[in-house]
């Protein structure tokens, strides 16, 4: 069972607001949800079986070698606002 | 006849030129996206750019490389270099990728004409295209109908003649249901085949990239040029095996395996396709054997949770400061980055975001995440001893045909519960394809799933391709020829 306290915990780590007036409803929502899930705790499996990656292939290491990338202006070219390789923010103080 | 291959030999024999194809394409997208809204951006000037490239190569004799001169189309969550990429989300409305995705880089190479991004749920979480900011996209056969999801825009670039092929991405089955629901192949190779490297990522363990198009050759051609090894993806494996050459390989003797579940309260006329599919594949000499798969209850909640636990942790990313929406009013840096992701982001996807928080908290870990991953590892052992026995799996691809418009998103259960033809491919990485079987009663195309072994994507086409081979009278109303 899901509570609305948990619904709130879980939005916030979630970095996003709930509505008050939808609460209610995402909260029977989930539970609907996490019973459908909560199957998977009906089944038995081998205990001992671990699931790692699907291709079962193993970490590759690089030599740590400066290359070519994009420049600042390439990968800030999205942000909104900003200027000189900075974010721009309201001022607060 | 395979489409691309018809299309080369137009261009080769200069019976057209590949700036008048593309314009006919162009031409076709201008008079019916507007109603099927399978494009969310047209790329013109690019498309007209690249195909007099092509005609300038034609007329020195040169060879074409196996997708030069194709017109295509991209789902919206492949990034393209200084092409908006937008995954369908107010939250990246406006974003302009720097980088190629490796599979645009490899046909961007071959000078494949882009014709434009196609429509998609956001961040490829639905089944139908419903959840697209830019709204839903119709099915070509029938507009009263959707065209499914989530790669239902790149399904109906194909279906409605407004590409030759598109490529797309699959986590749970967003390749096969919409070329099943629009009477298209849809492939999903195994995973780690195709490089995932600038497909925006939803279930990085589960995604993959592969091909729609209207024929199994076709699809064959275009995995052939895209299943390389890539290391700026470190699931990459690439494909030994090409498969376009394989195609004509005999299937007598093979076993197919039938899984009776998936048969049992199927609609009577989706079954009827199944079972005729069944006699197609006796008659051309393979043995049918009845097979189980032992944990295929456990497939739908082990996909949904490793799904939505991937998808919280890689939509982490999306805060609206480096990139994407941003809110207007804030008090905090936390309050923004709260605004910029709900103001944004679908009911859907957060949805998802907060089963996937809830599944990986600390107090729900083990009884959700690791318990999934438990059991994937036993369906992944399952299936491996399937094929120890039978060279393919066949089922429907999906329990039903095309949603009608609004149908989709009644219930969320019921609409996750119509993935279970399709989630044990995404689970166990393995390769699937939808081929169309037919009609159902409404009229509706209805599409039947082979499931392969890891790395036997060839064997997949070529059983396919011998399905096809064989229907193709029957079917052809399913598989349009190319109108140039």
């Amino acid at each position: 069972m899901v509570s609305k306290e948990e619904i709130i915990k879980i939005a916030k780590l979630s970095n996003l607001f709930l509505d008050e007036n939808v609460m209610e409803e995402i909260t029977e929502e989930m539970a609907k949800i996490v019973e459908f899930a909560d199957a998977i705790n009906t089944i038995v499996c081998d205990e001992d079986i671990e699931f790692d990656n699907i291709n079962q292939i193993e970490n590759a290491f690089n030599e740590d070698e400066v290359v070519e990338s994009y420049s600042s202006d390439e990968v800030l070219r999205n942000r909104e606002g900003g200027e000189n390789g900075y974010f721009l923010v309201r001022r607060r103080v | 006849m395979s489409k691309i291959k018809q299309i080369q030999n137009l261009l080769e024999a200069k019976e057209i030129s590949c700036v008048e194809l593309t314009k006919k394409y162009l031409s076709n997208i201008e008079e019916k996206n507007k109603e099927i809204n399978a494009y969310v951006n047209i790329t013109e000037e690019e498309a007209l750019k690249t195909a007099k490239l092509v005609d300038e190569k034609i007329a020195t004799g040169e060879k074409l490389m196996p997708l030069e001169g194709i017109p295509m189309s991209l789902k919206d969550n492949i990034s393209t270099k200084n092409i908006k990429t937008s995954c369908c989300s107010k939250m990246l409305k406006d974003y302009v990728p720097i980088y190629d995705a490796t599979v645009w880089e490899i046909l961007k190479k071959q000078n494949s004409i882009l014709l434009g991004k196609t429509n998609m749920d956001e961040f490829a979480m639905g089944a139908s295209t419903e959840s697209s900011y830019f709204g839903v996209t119709l099915n070509p056969h029938n507009t009263n109908y959707v065209a499914g999801g989530s790669s239902g825009g790149a399904a109906a670039s194909v279906a409605g003649g407004l590409a030759a092929f598109g490529l797309a991405t699959d986590t749970g089955g967003s390749i096969r249901q919409p070329a099943s629901f629009c009477g298209l192949v849809g492939f999903k190779p195994s995973y780690g085949s195709v490089s995932r490297y600038g497909a925006i990522a939803y279930a990085s363990s589960l995604d993959q990239i592969g091909p729609i198009t209207d024929s199994v050759e076709d699809a064959a051609i275009v995995y052939d040029s895209i299943s390389i090894y890539d290391s700026k993806d470190s699931t990459s494996v690439g494909s030994k095996n090409t498969s376009h050459d394989k195609l004509n390989s005999s299937i007598k003797g093979i076993k197919i395996g039938v899984v009776k579940e998936y048969f049992e309260g199927l609609r009577d006329d989706i079954r009827k396709l199944m079972e005729d599919s069944i006699k197609v594949y006796q008659g051309l000499g393979a043995e049918i054997v009845d097979i189980t798969i032992p944990l295929l209850k456990a497939n739908l909640p082990v996909y949904f949770i490793t799904a939505c636990a991937e998808a919280s942790s890689n939509m982490g990313r999306y805060d609206g400061i480096r990139y994407g929406y941003k809110t207007d009013s804030y008090n905090s840096i936390d309050e923004m980055i709260c605004k910029n992701r709900s103001e944004s982001l679908g009911k859907e996807v957060q949805r998802r975001i907060m089963l996937g928080t809830y599944a990986l908290s600390s107090d729900r870990y083990d009884a959700y995440y690791k318990k999934a991953q438990k059991l994937r590892a036993c369906i992944r052992r399952d299936f491996k001893k399937i094929f120890e026995e039978c060279s393919v799996i066949l089922t429907p691809t999906a329990p039903t045909t095309a949603y009608a418009l609004g149908q989709a998103v009644k219930d969320p259960i019921e609409t996750y519960s119509m993935d279970i033809c399709t989630v044990p491919a995404n689970i166990a990485g393995l390769p699937a394809i939808s081929v169309p079987c037919g009609l159902a009663e409404n009229k509706l195309p209805v599409g039947m799933q082979l499931i392969g072994n890891r790395f036997e994507d060839y064997k997949v086409l070529n059983i396919a391709y011998q399905y096809e081979k064989e229907t193709k009278d029957q079917n052809r109303s399913l598989w349009q020829e190319v109108e140039v």
